[in-house]
């Protein structure tokens, strides 16, 4: 599981079905002060995350799949949770500007 | 998945098999410098390695992509195939904001 920050969403036609309804949201992994590393990643969202919400991402492909409903689907990564506060760090729910 | 670019394809002669007639992709992914935005996606390559993916979706060159990668790549067939990179989306419209 990685921290990330909600950075975008995107919308495709042609996908997957089991992406169907759902939402695609880019997630930036983040260290604990908010700095960007590695490349981001899309990830299916049931909670709602917001722009710029800190989130935690799971690459369980089984538990992911067991969300979508869907055992044939290629889905890996899954917000798992909305951040409400990482110690030590920043104690927001947002990053600080 | 991660978004990346698709700048080619591959054929292949010969194929272990159930994966005769696939189409096979060469993408180079986006990094966070270089991301598209809304339906254009920027000039050039990024320094991320490219790779092949499986496609069954139809994507074709200069396309935007969402590609799985890892076994779950595997996860959409009867009987899981050797492939470890699967194009999952064909991206139209991309929000990107990083602050």
């Amino acid at each position: 599981m990685f921290l990330a920050r909600v950075e975008g969403n995107l919308t495709a036609t042609r996908k997957h079905p089991s992406f169907e309804g759902w939402r695609l949201v880019i997630c930036q992994p983040i260290s604990r002060d908010g700095t960007a590393e590695g490349v981001p990643q899309v990830a299916i969202d049931s909670l709602g995350a917001g722009m710029h919400d800190r989130v935690v991402i799971s690459s369980d492909g089984a538990a992911a799949r067991k969300a979508v409903g869907d055992e044939q689907s290629p889905v890996r990564w899954i917000i798992v949770g909305i951040v409400d506060e990482v110690s030590p760090g920043t104690t927001s729910l947002k990053d600080a500007a | 998945m991660r978004l990346g670019k698709v700048i080619g394809r591959v054929t292949l002669s010969r194929t272990v098999a159930g994966l005769e007639g696939a189409r096979w992709l060469v993408v180079n992914p986006f990094n966070r410098e270089h991301f598209p935005q809304g339906e254009t996606s920027p000039p050039g390559l990024t320094r991320e390695p490219s790779l092949v993916v499986y496609d069954n979706l139809g994507g074709g060159i200069g396309d935007v992509i969402g590609f799985v990668e890892g076994r779950e790549a595997a996860q959409p067939f009867p009987v899981a195939p050797p492939i470890d990179a699967i194009n999952a989306a064909l991206v139209d419209h991309v929000f990107h904001h990083p602050r």
